[in-house]
């Protein structure tokens, strides 16, 4: 027995180490649904479309604020706050963009929209630099106009081998000082904002990308085309009396 | 059953190949030990790069960065991969050797070594080119110097 116990004990140690990679994979993929899948998801059909679908997911609260203050569209008195955690070079971010631009035009100041950086890496090598070329596009106060230019241009800038030059020419399309922005780039402020960003989310057990929130509730991936976030956020204007 | 010094002393002197002079199966146990360790570290940040998801990094800031830079994946392959299939090479041979199979001792020592220099040079990568440490990066260089001290023990043993 004893000739044979090394060996019995290697075979228990692979088969450990297979289960736990087993473990981790389902954890990961069971914890987001839809993550890095390459297109925006179809609308589950409801037969009781505009109904309030929020109620069910229980609101989230944590003690991290994440980077302050946060770069939003809409005043901070808004009756619905819808706080997305994106990553520059995910697909599926890409397409939400615009769905997200309909709804910040269609609610005006009843909604405020929260960008939150949440960069996938290493599956997406250029996500990091983006929310640094955004977020020191922030410091000169131009944030939304870099965040447009990144997720507009996705597929532009999504296989380049390096992508900096690609958001410096972003930078000067938007009027950056490019000095400064270079500077801001690397510097410790803009590392602090997006770790500040990733700690909020991960306090939330957010796990992937886009994950959205309203009011403090999850929204399940497949309602985040605008039609179906245009009728969670109205269930819960409805909700709120406004 | 009780188990007297003297009779492990005749145990130790039954397994082939073991001599009483070289590293004691204890030593060999903590290096098996260890790299397990390294082995789960490894298979989660291979995981995580398989899957896409993101690295839960709370206490250092530098984890994006350090796994999202080439130096992340070797031949299209994550380095993480290759770490979990070192680890569970050193972990084998730690358990053959603390059986008495000297072989498996040497190819142990030669791994480690070279597991050591990879080591410092993603250290190396980490402070002076990315600039940033990634946490499961330190807990992985962590356990091979780790592992270098215990050869590096066992190797004195043996040359006394």
């Amino acid at each position: 027995m004893r000739r044979f116990l090394p060996f019995i004990i290697i075979i228990v140690a692979l088969l450990a180490a297979l289960g736990g990679f087993l473990y981790f994979k389902s954890r990961a993929t069971s914890s987001t649904s839809g993550v890095s899948s390459t297109t925006m998801p179809t609308p589950a059909p409801t037969a009781q479309a505009g109904q309030p679908q929020i109620s069910t997911p229980p609101v989230v609260s944590t003690n991290e604020p994440g980077a302050t203050p946060p770069h939003a569209i809409g005043p901070a008195s808004a009756p619905v706050t819808l706080e997305e955690f994106g990553d520059f070079q995910c697909p599926p971010c890409g397409f939400l963009h615009p769905e997200l631009k309909k709804i910040a035009n269609t609610y005006g100041p009843k909604v405020r929209i929260i960008f939150r950086e949440f960069p996938l890496t290493p599956s997406h090598p250029h996500a990091l630099t983006a929310a640094r070329a955004a977020e020191a596009a922030g410091m000169q106060g131009k944030f939304w106009e870099m965040h447009g230019m990144i997720f507009e241009n996705q597929r532009t800038w999504h296989s380049a081998f390096d992508a900096r030059p690609v958001f410096e020419e972003y930078a000067r399309a938007i009027g950056l000082n490019i000095d400064r922005y270079k500077r801001d780039v690397a510097s410790p402020a803009v590392a602090e904002r997006i770790f500040l960003d990733q700690k909020r989310a991960h306090a939330l057990n957010v796990t992937g990308t886009p994950t959205v929130f309203i009011n403090g509730k999850e929204v399940p991936f497949d309602s985040l085309p605008a039609e179906r976030l245009g009728s969670l956020i109205d269930a819960e204007l409805a909700r709120i009396g406004r | 059953m009780q188990n007297s010094p003297g009779s492990d002393v005749r145990t130790l002197q039954e397994i082939p190949g073991q001599s009483a002079a070289g590293p004691s199966p204890l030593i060999y146990g903590a290096m098996a030990f260890l790299s397990f360790i390294g082995l789960v570290d490894s298979i989660y940040l291979t995981v995580q790069h398989v899957t896409g998801q993101s690295v839960r990094c709370t206490i250092i800031t530098g984890c994006s960065a350090v796994l999202s830079s080439p130096y992340a994946t070797v031949a299209g392959q994550p380095l993480a991969l290759i770490g979990a299939v070192a680890y569970f090479t050193v972990f084998s041979c730690a358990v053959l050797a603390a059986f008495g199979y000297k072989i498996a001792g040497k190819i142990l020592a030669v791994i480690v070594g070279l597991m050591f220099l990879t080591t410092l040079w993603l250290l190396y990568l980490q402070a002076f080119v990315i600039k940033q440490f990634c946490q499961f990066c330190l807990v992985s260089a962590a356990v091979t110097i780790l592992l270098t001290i215990l050869v590096f023990i066992g190797w004195r043993r043996r040359s006394r």
